[in-house]
């Protein structure tokens, strides 16, 4: 038999081919009957097509931002505790954190005798969907943002708040005092930081007249003083520390205090119900970073507007023919050209090697002069450039503070969200209205 | 034949009860105390913590009464390190009992080793070597900043600061890494021997050590003011767990622990012994008796241990290290303690000849032992993290506790 | 050695040391009978002269005839250190007053001797099990209780003779492994 003699690819595509081909055909068919009425039903519901793609795209970035902050908070803490850090898997221990990823999801997936099993299965779900589901409406550009309604900012605290319900589900189900104490901490926590956390955004909403965050950023057009870390600097240290306890983090990370309750509502569980708690927390951290940039530091806005009036058009079709020519002979051209210099300089260096440092270096050049052009010409995407460069320095203050900071006791974290927070905020408040009332806008 | 199928674990078919009122029967209380203890009121409940726990320095459980997040009461649970190092002792001559004691307290292992040294010392009317005692002061000191370093990073991860600890860790390493140049081992050293030490100092030892004193000081000081100055540690531990002095004296609390209190005592210096009364130091002490008290008693006792170190290297003898005595040891009958003052207090060994090779009696006094107890009264009323720094702050460690 | 020491021991307790004060090396020492210790601990600690307000190790000693109850005191404030022993104490039902109504921190170091030889000091409030399992029946630091090696000297010839259920009354002058009643 012919088959028998097949390798394993070989078999694997004897049955795909004729299954493609056949999809192929019947799609194409489909696509010929039905295209017209398939067409005209996503034209009459972009809205909710939209919003489909949105949540899609959301959700599937969530995972990769928290892959990224996993590995920064692993890397800048090993630095400020003199360790190396992960170093193994990838250039420089990068995909560490995928492993990490890959490594919940194979673990075994335990529910323990005696909890109350629907709430445990769903407590993680719902802390995962609060923190993502915030991601919809970060303004991560004019043009990009997934959804910019009217009532963004509002929408942002309401969800945000929701991941308190997760977390008191798993305190309650998991049968453990461990994890009814972090569950009733986190609960406490949050309820105290989110009354100063929504009232010290009051001031701003009186500047702008707007809950909406694309338009709270376009406010802040014009040079870095218009942003309303100088326009309300109360404002923004009150939310500063509101947005660190709401999302758990040393020094108030008392919910999960391993010193003291383990792990606090997270004590019970395993594998990638685990994982979920685990990228919730740092998708958490990227969403109120993103928030704080968005609301305080101008968002997409650049620090100041230089305009390069660039001049630099290429016409890629007036190319014609060479286009392809070009693009298959330049990678080698430049990897020669960039292996050369590597070759001549020592003798130790073997042919290959050289070539392979050349083609790194090409890929590294081209790779920053692609992103340059891209962000001079394309207006999103400095935007974007600026905004992620914001959020990230936001998301390193995070990790520098629990590399160095120790942890607040509860009792402290209350009494200061009470006694300094609120009244501070009520303050803020009163004295921006004062100031509109007098001054106007 | 057949055989009988058993139930096991491991046996899908074997179900585990799962249900929602699965608790563990509750212990007989056997004294008037822990009947005391067991009596829950309204609003109270247990929470077990270890002997597998983040912070318990060791195998150490305790039992936390609380009322919301009160701790209402304490019981800990000692004996999950027990060794039973007495009897062992006992059965073992006078060298190997030596060894024993060594990983008692493995984080000052040189300490445990100097008291059972000192008595049986005083069982045989040894004179030690003038060089062998200065060595002795050398190392033992060495050890004691080793361990306040491992103190001071410890209490500030029990408060949840991650960083202090590795920047402690570098000194200890050094540290443990030049008494195993020394002594061949980095932990366990058994250094010590009846009548003077195993080795003289060695090249590799003092140049280590050399590099390592012109550094010390700068390097201890950039490591206090990583966590010293922390409002927020100073905060949490400022006012904490205040022990007085006559409370300690009446608990038997010896060693920083004591000397936070404001009571002046320290072995060194009350009961001389080795060349201690030819060296020059402070003791430190603090009046607040709080756990911040205690933990910058320790830190000003590395200071000075350095200049103790200091003086030791300019004033060393050369000369023999070890005294001439016989292979087999038989000291005559009669009873010795020998004390010596450690990272956490007095360390003790009571030692009873029969004149036979082996002691009849060993008794070790640990001071963890005896600080361990004041967990409960000094964090009763305060909160389950409280619980954390007050026992960081007293600085125990099981190995010693449990022996 | 403290010559003035010894003098104004003796002449503090005088009939009630049970030997003259014992000074050897740089430790100091004193026996006093069963029925007067509590009364010197307290004359030791509260006596302006004496003031030895610290208890820095209590102890249990089993010598295979009789058990003692040994305290080593320090005072903080003249650094004086004195070992007080209470001899005499009945091998099989070893009962002695708790001195944790004067050093609460007795408590602990009595409940380690009661468990390692079953003495039972009447006062102490917590007197349980501190390293034993709450369920263990046996003292390991008496002179009967038997390690492995010891297993084949032992009477019963056998391991199990290591955990022997038992009281201390079952303990005969037979399995005693060895004695020194002179220390």
């Amino acid at each position: 038999m012919a088959w028998n003699r097949l390798t394993p690819a070989g078999r694997a595509l004897a049955v795909l081919l004729p299954v493609l081909a056949i999809g192929g055909g019947l799609t194409t068919v489909l696509l010929a009957t039905f295209g017209g009425a398939i067409a005209a039903t996503i034209g009459a519901n972009l809205p909710i097509v939209r919003f489909l793609v949105a949540a899609v795209v959301t959700f599937l970035i969530s995972v990769p931002v928290a892959f990224l902050l996993i590995y920064m908070e692993m890397k800048i803490i090993a630095l400020m505790n003199l360790r190396i850090g992960p170093d193994r898997i990838g250039p420089a221990g990068a995909v560490m954190s995928v492993v990490h990823g890959l490594k919940v999801l194979m673990k075994e997936d335990y529910t323990p005798p005696s909890v109350d099993v629907p709430v445990f299965t769903l407590a993680p779900v719902v802390v995962y969907l609060a923190s993502f589901m915030t991601l919809l409406v970060i303004p991560f550009a004019p043009e990009l943002t997934s959804m910019g309604f009217e009532l963004g900012l509002l929408y942002f605290f309401a969800i945000g708040g929701l991941s308190v319900v997760g977390l008191m589900m798993a305190g309650w189900s998991s049968f453990n005092k461990y994890s009814l104490l972090g569950g009733i901490r986190a609960a406490a926590q949050a309820i105290s930081y989110e009354i100063p956390l929504t009232l010290s955004v009051v001031g701003i909403v009186i500047l702008t007249g707007t809950l909406s965050l694309p338009k709270i950023v376009a406010a802040q057009d014009g040079s870095f003083l218009d942003w309303f870390i100088f326009r309300q600097p109360l404002a923004a240290i009150i939310f500063f520390i509101a947005i660190t306890a709401e999302a758990n983090r040393t020094p108030f990370d008392n919910a999960e205090a391993d010193q003291e309750i383990v792990a606090g509502f997270a004590t019970e569980y395993s594998g990638m119900r685990f994982g979920f708690f685990f990228f919730a927390e740092y998708v958490n951290v990227f969403v109120v970073s993103a928030l704080f940039s968005a609301v305080f530091l101008g968002g997409s806005n650049p620090p100041i507007h230089v305009d390069l009036h660039p001049q630099i058009l290429i016409d890629l079709s007036a190319l014609g023919i060479g286009l392809p020519l070009i693009a298959g002979i330049a990678p080698v051209l430049g990897t020669l050209l960039f292996a050369a210099p590597l070759w001549f300089a020592s003798t130790r260096v073997k042919g290959w090697q050289a070539l392979i440092g050349g083609f790194l270096i090409f890929g590294g050049v081209s790779t920053a002069a692609i992103g340059l052009w891209a962000f001079v010409m394309l207006p999103p995407v400095a935007s974007l450039i600026w905004f992620l460069m914001k959020t990230f320095a936001l998301v390193f203050t995070f990790v520098w503070m629990r590399g160095t900071l120790p942890r607040a006791r509860i009792d402290q974290l209350m009494g200061f969200a009470w006694k300094w927070l609120l009244p501070a905020s009520l303050l803020n408040i009163f004295a921006t209205a004062f100031a509109v009332l007098i001054a106007g806008r | 034949m057949t055989q009988q199928m058993r139930p096991s674990l491991d046996d899908p078919r074997v179900a585990i009860p799962a249900d929602s009122t699965w608790y563990e029967p509750a212990p007989i209380p056997q004294t008037e105390r822990q009947a005391e203890f067991l009596t829950l009121r309204e609003g109270e409940m247990f929470v077990n913590m270890g002997p597998q726990h983040p912070s318990t320095h060791g195998v150490l459980r305790v039992i936390i009464k609380v009322n919301g997040e009160k701790v209402v009461d304490l019981d800990p649970v000692l004996g999950y390190l027990h060794r039973g190092v007495e009897k062992l002792c006992e059965n073992a001559d006078y060298h190997q009992a030596i060894c024993y004691t060594d990983p008692l307290e493995y984080v000052a292992s040189l300490f445990c080793e100097a008291a059972p040294v000192a008595a049986f010392e005083k069982l045989m009317d040894v004179d030690v070597p003038r060089r062998a005692q200065y060595i002795r002061v050398l190392t033992m000191e060495l050890n004691r900043i080793a361990s306040h370093t491992l103190f001071q990073g410890w209490m500030a991860l029990d408060l949840g600061g991650i960083t202090p600890i590795l920047w402690a860790f570098i000194e200890r390493d050094e540290i443990v890494d030049m008494l195993a140049a020394l002594t061949g081992q980095k932990l366990l050293y058994n250094y010590y021997r009846i009548g003077g030490v195993n080795g003289d100092l060695n090249h590799e030892f003092m140049s280590r050590l050399g590099t390592w004193m012109s550094r010390a000081a700068a390097q201890i000081d950039s490591n206090l003011a990583l966590i010293n100055e922390n409002e927020i540690f100073v905060r949490r531990t400022r006012g904490l767990g205040v022990l007085d002095a006559k409370t300690a004296l009446k608990m038997g609390v010896t060693g920083p622990n004591l000397r936070a209190s404001g009571v002046p005592y320290d072995l060194r210096r009350d009961r001389p012994y080795l060349v201690y009364p030819e060296l020059e130091f402070d003791v430190p002490t603090r009046d607040e008796g709080d756990s911040l008290a205690r933990y910058l008693v320790r830190m000003d006792e590395i200071k000075q241990s350095i200049r103790i170190i200091d003086q030791v290297l300019h004033e060393m003898p050369d000369g023999p290290v070890m005294a001439k005595l016989p292979r087999l040891l038989r000291p005559r009958p009669g009873r010795a303690f020998g004390a010596v003052e450690g990272p956490r207090g007095v360390y003790g060994t009571y030692a009873i000849s029969d004149g036979t090779d082996q002691p009849f009696r060993m008794r070790i006094h640990d001071p963890s032992f005896v600080h361990l107890q004041l967990v409960g009264p000094l964090t009763k009323g305060n909160l389950i993290a409280d619980t954390m720094a007050v026992m960081a702050s007293l600085d125990p460690v099981m190995g010693g506790v449990d022996k | 050695m403290d010559r003035r020491l010894a003098a104004l021991l003796t002449e503090k307790f005088g009939e009630r040391l049970l030997t003259p004060v014992r000074q050897r090396y740089d430790e100091s020492e004193i026996r006093v009978a069963l029925a007067n210790a509590t009364d010197t601990l307290r004359t030791l600690h509260d006596d302006p002269a004496l003031r030895f307000e610290m208890l820095i190790d209590l102890c249990g000693v089993d010598t295979g005839e009789e058990m003692q109850v040994v305290y080593h005191l320090s005072s903080s404030t003249s650094g004086d250190w004195l070992r007080v022993i209470v001899p005499g104490l009945d091998r099989t039902a070893p009962r002695i007053a708790s001195a944790t109504f004067m050093w609460p921190g007795a408590e602990w170091m009595e409940r380690e001797a009661y468990d390692m030889f079953g003495i039972i000091f009447e006062g102490n409030r917590d007197l349980r099990r501190i390293y034993m399992p709450d369920d263990y029946r046996s003292f390991p630091l008496r002179k009967d209780f038997y390690l492995a090696d010891d297993a084949s000297r032992s009477p019963a010839a056998g391991v199990r003779n290591m955990e022997r259920a038992g009281t201390p009354a079952d303990a005969t002058a037979a399995t005693v492994l060895r004695k020194s009643p002179g220390v």
